[in-house]
């Protein structure tokens, strides 16, 4: 199953919100939808899942427009937030009956998935008797319970422990392998690099970039050298402004093509001590710096 | 439809299953069960011990001149039933301590057969006193002025007495029989609909503040929960008032016996189930629109905090309705031109066009158009409110004011 968003566009008013948007996940992988606050991301869950039309642009599901009678989506909200006086397997219900479950069903699954997160004690107990990290497993269940075609996981992982945190990559994992899209929405760049296949980067509501990870890695100009050195201090002198120290201590110098590396390496290699050289291959957090950096944001 | 269904029976359940909700019905169906049974109680306190003494206040009448006393106090004693009269002769000095120690609750002072001054400690608005003794001592003096020109004291007495028949039937409504239960019908329609209304509008701004609302906009369509909503507390305050009023009438029916002729209670329990009828046509039509409203606003509000100015303009809208109904009822003119006016217009049609139907005579045709300009109304309010529902559940922030509300209404997606 392949879900593209094509040409989307929104406004709200005067103010355009999202121009353009396209990008494809697939089933059987995790996709990173990343941006900085106000980039567009919640419009563009919220296109996704129907709660407001496009103005412009299609949602589709294997080339054909998609069918929200036929395929279900499974969504947790950055915002997390249920009925805090109610009971919990009240309120599961209720949210897994308006996904379309009969109330057996609905019940059945909400068990299966109480006893997997290891919360079948708090069944019946109202939901602000729970800690927010649990109070966020109740929440993930509402996302999962109906047994959805896509999972929209927005900052799934803020407030977990790390044991929490490990049980939900696992949930996560399951996900994927089952063939669903799983849809991830953080600034946790490691947890994106960790799960996510494809990536797209929104910048005040335009794809900055998009694709597979590892290309868009690959793709990075090897026109940086990182070194690492005890006393980095006479490369820097003779290098000047061509070399920068990164936050972990370490040369970065900028050559002036890819192809001067090998020089560049015998030069440093000839002159100086140091411990390692490498070509600087970006982190996702670099990317994501360079391409959701600097634009006005604002949704 | 199906989620309407699953979300009116999830509010509808939240009702119920609400321990404030559950306990006013209680309470009240409790109040109206101990009230309808106070005369039985009271009866069988009665005929326990034998008769219970009852104290009645004092009132001291000081005559003109000592040789009236005894007939001073046997016409007072006559006139004031609910007083024990007694005759002085002390000065007014010791006369108003009396009062003001509490000894007798009001005094006469007589200073001639046409004047006297009345003292009393506290003057009650109702307090009917110096008219029925100035009634009393016209009829003396008439009397005694008919002896005085030749009349025997029985001949006199009889002019004075003398007893008008009379019948009268009113070809429209009685006011003063239907004015007790329109009040209490009007005054439920108020009570449920403020409530209620305000529940549906504090319900959509909990659902926002708890951010409940972005799992549900994700799983319902707005028009389904704003639907869902305000029916289901449609329906719960119905029940309530069904529940409340039911158990009345079969406390009153329990009761009756004991009941006797009191008219207030007997015109309550009366009502004609015509009326009846129009009560549930108009209380159903005016809950929707109230609380379509309600919902639209407090969908716009963000913080619970925020509900009660959001609300202000739809509860003044409300209030101003219910003044102009209470204002027309008491003055005894129903059918004037503002309480017309009001019972074609849908925010106060509810209230006025009941009100004209129950106290006046009103053409069939009125009340068609009134229910068919309310129903229009309903409709057109409900669709208008969902739409507001529907962006309004994604707005946080300060609340929006009306014009942009309706602006946000009208703009399309």
């Amino acid at each position: 199953m392949i879900l593209e968003l094509k040409n989307i566009d929104k406004s709200f008013g005067e103010k355009e919100v999202l121009r353009g948007v396209t990008f494809s996940a697939e089933g059987g992988k995790a996709f990173g939808l990343l941006g900085r606050n106000g980039a567009g991301k919640t419009t563009t869950i919220r296109i996704l899942m129907n709660v407001f039309p496009a103005n412009g642009g299609e949602v589709l599901i294997d080339g054909k427009p998609i069918d929200y009678n036929r395929i279900g989506i499974g969504y947790l909200p950055e915002e997390r937030g249920l009925y805090p006086k109610k009971l919990i397997i009240d309120q599961l219900t209720y949210f897994a009956e308006l996904k379309g479950m009969s109330k057996k069903d609905a019940v059945k699954s909400i068990d299966y998935w109480l006893d997997r997160l290891a919360m079948t004690e708090y069944r019946n107990k109202r939901l602000d008797t729970l800690s927010k990290g649990n109070q966020q497993k109740i929440q993930l269940i509402t996302a999962l319970a109906h047994d959805p075609d896509i999972v929209i996981l927005d900052e799934p992982f803020s407030g977990l422990d790390p044991v929490n945190a490990m049980l939900l990559k696992d949930v996560v994992k399951e996900q994927i392998a089952k063939g669903k899209i799983v849809l991830f929405s953080s600034h946790q760049m490691s947890y994106i690099e960790e799960f996510c296949d494809s990536i797209a980067i929104l910048n005040a509501g335009k794809v900055a970039i998009s694709g597979d990870l590892h290309d868009i890695k690959r793709n990075y100009p090897r026109d940086r050298l990182v070194v690492r050195a005890e006393d980095p201090a006479p490369i820097m002198e003779e290098l000047k402004d061509a070399c920068s120290l990164n936050e972990k201590g370490e040369l970065l110098i900028k050559l002036t093509s890819a192809g001067e590396k090998r020089a560049m390496m015998a030069r440093l290699a000839a002159n100086f001590d140091f411990d390692e050289i490498r070509v600087f291959e970006p982190s996702l957090n670099d990317i994501f710096v360079e391409y959701a950096g600097n634009a006005p944001q604002g949704e | 439809m199906k989620q309407f269904g699953k979300i009116f029976k999830f509010e509808l359940k939240y009702y119920l299953k609400n321990k404030i909700f559950v306990g006013i019905t209680l309470f009240l169906v409790i109040v109206m069960g101990l009230v309808m049974f106070l005369p039985r109680i009271a009866d069988a306190i009665g005929t326990g011990d034998g008769e219970v003494a009852i104290e009645r206040p004092v009132l001291l009448v000081k005559p003109d001149v000592p040789e009236n006393a005894d007939v001073v106090k046997q016409i007072f004693t006559e006139s004031f039933t609910d007083y024990e009269v007694q005759v002085t002769t002390d000065d007014d000095a010791v006369i108003k301590e009396s009062i003001l120690a509490e000894k007798a609750e009001c005094a006469f002072v007589m200073s001639s057969p046409t004047s006297f001054k009345y003292y009393v400690n506290n003057l009650s608005l109702y307090d009917m006193n110096t008219e029925i003794a100035t009634a009393v001592l016209q009829q003396i003096y008439q009397i005694n002025a008919m002896i005085g020109g030749g009349m025997t004291p029985e001949q006199a007495t009889d002019v004075m007495n003398i007893s008008i028949t009379s019948e009268v039937e009113s070809l429209g409504k009685d006011q003063a029989e239907n004015f007790f239960y329109t009040y209490i019908m009007i005054f439920a329609l108020y009570m449920v609909i403020l409530l209620y209304g305000q529940m549906v509008a504090t319900n959509v701004a909990t659902e926002k503040s708890s951010r409940a609302m972005e799992l549900l906009v994700t799983s319902a369509r707005p028009t389904a929960m704003m639907f869902g909503k305000v029916l289901s507390s449609c329906l719960a305050g119905f029940m309530q008032l069904v529940v409340i009023f039911g158990s009345s009438v079969l406390f009153y029916n329990i009761n009756e016996e004991y009941w006797g002729d009191i008219m207030i209670i007997n015109s309550i329990f009366n009502i004609p189930t015509e009326l009846l009828v129009y009560m549930l046509i108009f209380f159903a039509l005016g809950f929707l629109v109230y609380a379509f409203m309600f919902g639209a606003v407090g969908s716009t509000a963000s913080k619970l905090e925020d509900i009660n100015t959001s609300v202000m303009p739809v509860t003044l809208l409300f209030v101003a309705g219910f003044m102009v109904v209470i204002f027309s009822m008491s003055s005894g003119d129903i059918d004037n031109t503002l309480m017309t006016v009001c019972s074609y217009i849908p925010f106060t049609s509810p209230m006025a066009m009941f009100t004209r139907i129950a106290m006046s005579s009103v053409a069939w045709y009125e009340i068609a158009i009134s229910i068919g300009i309310l129903v229009a109304s309903t409709v057109g309010i409900g669709a208008l409110a969902a739409k507001i529902y529907r962006m309004g559940i994604l707005l946080y922030g300060t609340p929006p004011k009306i014009g942009t509300i309706l602006k946000l209404a009208f703009t399309k997606q």
